[in-house]
């Protein structure tokens, strides 16, 4: 079984309260291939695997969602805002132009 | 320990992909035909020939001068009340030189609650980044920032 794509959702700040507007941040693991670097042993071209798609649901319900290309950096980092509406979790599913799914998931926790 | 052995893995393997040269990325090398665009076709194919206006509404932060052109940050601010009335509908940036001139599309909601918007995207050479920003009422907005790149550690 393959070892699942390493990601990180943070949370800023990471103490807020219900109706606080905070920074959602999403960072992944992945190569981001153009598909037009030659690889310098072989001399083939390196094939295009780049994250395509990012959906950012709370609980269930898409709130935020991305088309994204292989010229988004390497490793790529993504940031946006939210209101906080109350407890849930906030899940990102994403894809790449090979097909590879993968899905992270956070508790929103605020206090008070 | 999870956390900063994770971060500490970022910073390794993006390090590594910074020393990899992005100009295979400059438009003459661009591969044919699919679905790469120019930088005047992919605001066409966005705004369907609609007028865009620019507009300071839209404030895009990037480095003048980056200094490593594949992790070139990018962000976007656009003044809206973000309710269901009047909120950004999507933020598309754009570069002007690259082969293929997209790099994200975002579609906001009202739960954003601001029209921001941040990533990193790579950069073939000098070139302008844009933000075409589409409205909940269909205008479309713009701004345009040039940035500054030196490619090749010899200069």
């Amino acid at each position: 079984m393959a070892e699942a794509r390493k990601s990180m959702i943070k949370f800023k700040p990471k103490k807020f309260k219900v109706g606080d507007v905070i920074k959602v941040d999403f960072i992944v693991i992945h190569p981001m291939e153009t598909g037009t670097r030659k690889d310098k042993k072989t001399g083939k071209i390196k094939p295009a695997k780049y994250i395509d798609s990012i959906t950012f649901s709370l609980d269930g319900k898409p709130f935020t969602s991305m088309k994204v290309w292989e010229t988004v950096s390497t490793n790529p980092y993504f940031s946006v805002n939210m209101k906080v509406p109350g407890k849930g979790k906030i899940t990102v599913d994403y894809t790449d132009n090979t097909g590879e799914k993968n899905s992270k998931s956070k508790k929103l926790k605020p206090k008070g | 320990m999870e956390r900063r052995n994770f971060i500490k893995s970022i910073c390794a393997a993006t390090a590594v992909a910074a020393v990899a040269s992005p100009s295979a990325l400059l438009a003459k090398d661009a591969p044919k035909g699919g679905n790469v665009l120019t930088y005047d076709a992919a605001v066409v194919a966005i705004t369907g020939g609609k007028a865009v206006t620019d507009s300071d509404k839209v404030k895009l932060t990037v480095p003048e001068i980056a200094e490593n052109g594949a992790v070139v940050p990018v962000k976007i601010n656009v003044e809206s009340p973000m309710t269901d009335a009047d909120y950004v509908k999507a933020i598309h940036i754009l570069t002007t030189k690259n082969g293929n001139a997209r790099s994200a599309d975002i579609m906001l909601t009202p739960m954003n609650a601001k029209g921001y918007f941040a990533t990193r995207i790579k950069l073939a050479g000098t070139q302008d980044v844009v933000a075409l920003v589409e409205l909940s009422d269909g205008s479309f907005l713009r701004a345009a920032k040039p940035v500054k790149v030196t490619i090749g550690g010899c200069g």
